[in-house]
């Protein structure tokens, strides 16, 4: 069977209709096999699903205030009442986990949603219109590329504070160009398709073009970068807030904690303090890779096997 | 070749010119821009002392005047005055320079020692456990962020165990002589090289695996084995040296990495390089040595681009640039 680089849908090849047994399946039920193959992959889906839920129902469910301070209980360890111990102020680690786990989830994913809107419009443009525009795009992606990221977004955040908004964007600014490389090289190749040509002799104008019948075909190599996107959007965020240049208190996302973690540490011992927030960050990103691989995997058309 | 270099080198100019005009785009955001940059005042300067030096330091010309002659002291060597210290920027950050390479120079030659014989051992008894246990410990150690894994390393070594110290660079309550001034070096060392490695050489023993795996199923690799030739031989000689030359490449791209992964390792260990003055500058808004560590971090990424590409080149026969 010849290969969908395309995506377009098997169903409609005509080798299909001769082999009257197979069903006509889409690309995404064939992606979606191919995932579940990847034993890992699937295992990272779970993780971040529970911890999404996790994040997002368990401070409702467990009714713990996450600033109740309790000095009796201070710098507990580990125990059946306190999870994950408690800090200085006797504030139970595990619900303020979760509740950092929302700021930290959130920044990351506005960041790779910004980011791939700016890198799907900049892509498509460059792609779609070619010669000087596409010249001058690429060479402002080459330089984007050529800053060192993590300078700048502490440097973006040390100018314009470090607010939800400003670290969402300066995480964005410098990530967008891995999905302007790509959607540039999906429209360069989808828009000397037939399809395309066959819409152009019926009179469609080019932004219907670049938007109904070249976007769409364009998302699938979007689809992994976004994901491992994640990945590193939150270690970014960790990163920034670690060096206690990201959130500031009483706003604690998970690299803020292991911020206000670090004397508490090294210098009492109080492990449990550093240890599950790294955990938790370790964890996620740990899984956004893993489930990144098996969508490469998934949806590489070279790799489906039917 | 040489005109390729020559070629491939001018290239490179454009890039820096698109740089240098971010760069000097974000000199103009910093509140006091460009003036109070070269003034150190940070701001405190009056009115009308302002409005005489604006006209003196040429802030009333066009912006592009402005940036001809900015960016023409960066490359005579006027990098600005630090708000902070008034020192000259290229001295303050020349002084911190040496302590970072030598972070990043171990923790490349850690990442390859490690990353080659492991990557190359994975690859050829694909499927194997040491494959499995390889690729696991990889993706384990590109999803770990560092500064967590140094934290819990000075948890277990310098508060439990108490074998390694946890800041600085040496010994600063007593002078060591002779094994112990060495002893003293590298237990300051062993942790922040560690942390910075740990990345680099997950990321590298991937790359290893992976472009042995393409080169041993080549047809050369059969005709050596089929020759008869030691499987040690087969794997060194004519495998090795050809999955080598996208490895290389590979690796050159990780040093501007590394150098910014100094940044979070400088500041956990609290090592005066320049990461630490980077993150010290950040905390008291020191725009001009940020955009200075910029700039030469920038600067790092091009050359390294350029390095990898001409290395490339010249590894690989196949390529020629007549």
């Amino acid at each position: 069977m010849p290969d969908h680089p395309d995506g377009d849908p098997p169903g409609d090849d005509p080798a299909t209709e001769i082999v009257l047994r197979a069903p006509a399946r889409s690309l995404w039920s064939d992606a979606w096999r191919q995932f579940r193959r990847h034993r890992l992959a699937l295992a990272g889906l779970g993780v971040l699903v529970l911890l999404t839920a996790a994040v997002a129902l368990g401070p409702l469910i467990l009714g713990t205030d996450p600033q109740e301070i309790d000095f009796d209980a201070a710098d507990e360890g580990p125990s059946l009442g306190h999870l994950m111990g408690t800090d200085e102020l006797g504030r139970d680690q595990f619900v303020r986990l979760l509740v950092g786990g929302r700021l930290t989830l959130t920044v990351a994913s506005a960041a790779v949603l910004f980011s791939i809107v700016v890198g799907l419009l900049v892509g498509a443009l460059a792609g779609y219109a070619g010669g000087f525009v596409d010249n001058a795009l690429m060479r402002l992606v080459d330089v984007f590329y050529s800053l060192p990221g993590l300078f700048v977004v502490i440097l973006l955040v040390t100018l314009f504070g470090a607010g939800f908004w400003t670290i969402v964007i300066a995480i964005a600014v410098f990530s967008w160009m891995n999905t302007a490389r790509l959607v540039r090289a999906s429209y360069l190749s989808l828009k000397e398709k037939e399809y395309i040509e066959a819409a152009r002799t019926i009179g469609v104008g080019n932004i219907q073009i670049a938007l109904r019948h070249i976007l769409p075909n364009a998302l699938t190599p979007v689809i992994v970068s976004a994901t491992l996107g994640i990945a590193s959007a939150i270690l970014i965020e960790s990163a920034l807030s670690f060096l206690g240049l990201g959130f500031q208190p009483p706003q604690a996302s998970w690299g803020a904690m292991l911020n206000q973690s670090q004397s508490a540490v090294i210098n009492q011992g109080h492990w449990w303090r550093g240890f599950f927030p790294g955990m938790m960050i370790f964890l996620t990103v740990l899984a956004v890779n893993y489930v990144g691989d098996g969508l490469r995997d998934a949806l590489d058309p070279r790799k489906t096997q039917r | 070749m040489s005109s390729y270099v020559i070629r491939r080198s001018l290239q490179a100019i454009p890039l820096l010119i698109g740089i240098s005009i971010v760069i000097f785009l974000m000199l103009q955001m910093t509140p006091g821009g460009p003036l109070a940059s070269s003034e150190g005042g940070g701001g405190r300067a009056t009115a009308e002392r302002t409005e005489r030096l604006r006209a003196e330091f040429g802030l009333d010309d066009p912006l592009p005047v402005q940036y001809l002659n900015w960016a023409g002291g960066i490359v005579t060597g006027d990098w600005g005055t630090s708000y902070n210290t008034g020192r000259p920027v290229l001295d303050t950050i020349t002084d911190r320079l040496p302590t970072t390479l030598l972070l990043t120079g171990l923790a490349f030659l850690i990442a390859l020692l490690i990353a080659l014989p492991v990557g190359i051992r994975a690859a050829t008894r694909q499927y194997s456990a040491f494959d499995y246990a390889s690729s696991g410990l990889s993706f384990v150690g590109v999803s770990t962020p560092s500064f967590w894994f140094g934290l819990m390393l000075l948890y277990v070594f310098s508060f439990q165990l108490g074998w390694l110290p946890s800041s600085g660079l040496e010994d600063l309550r007593q002078a060591h002589v002779g094994l112990a001034a060495v002893w003293d070096r590298l237990s300051h060392l062993i942790m922040p090289v560690a942390v910075l490695a740990l990345i680099a050489t997950a990321q590298l023993t991937r790359y290893v695996r992976g472009s042995m795996l393409e080169v041993l199923h080549e047809d050369y690799v059969r005709t050596a084995r089929g020759n008869g030739l030691p499987e040690r031989n087969v794997i060194v000689r004519h495998a090795f040296r050809n999955a080598a030359i996208p490895v290389v490449t590979i690796a050159v791209l990780m040093i501007p990495e590394l150098f910014l992964g100094a940044v979070i390792t400088e500041s956990i260990f609290a090592i005066p390089g320049m990461g630490r003055l980077f993150i010290d500058s950040a905390d008291l808004r020191d725009y001009p040595v940020l955009l200075g560590i910029l700039t030469i971090a920038a600067l790092l990424v091009v050359v390294t681009n350029l390095l990898a590409d001409l290395l490339y080149g010249l590894l690989d026969p196949r390529i020629s640039y007549a």
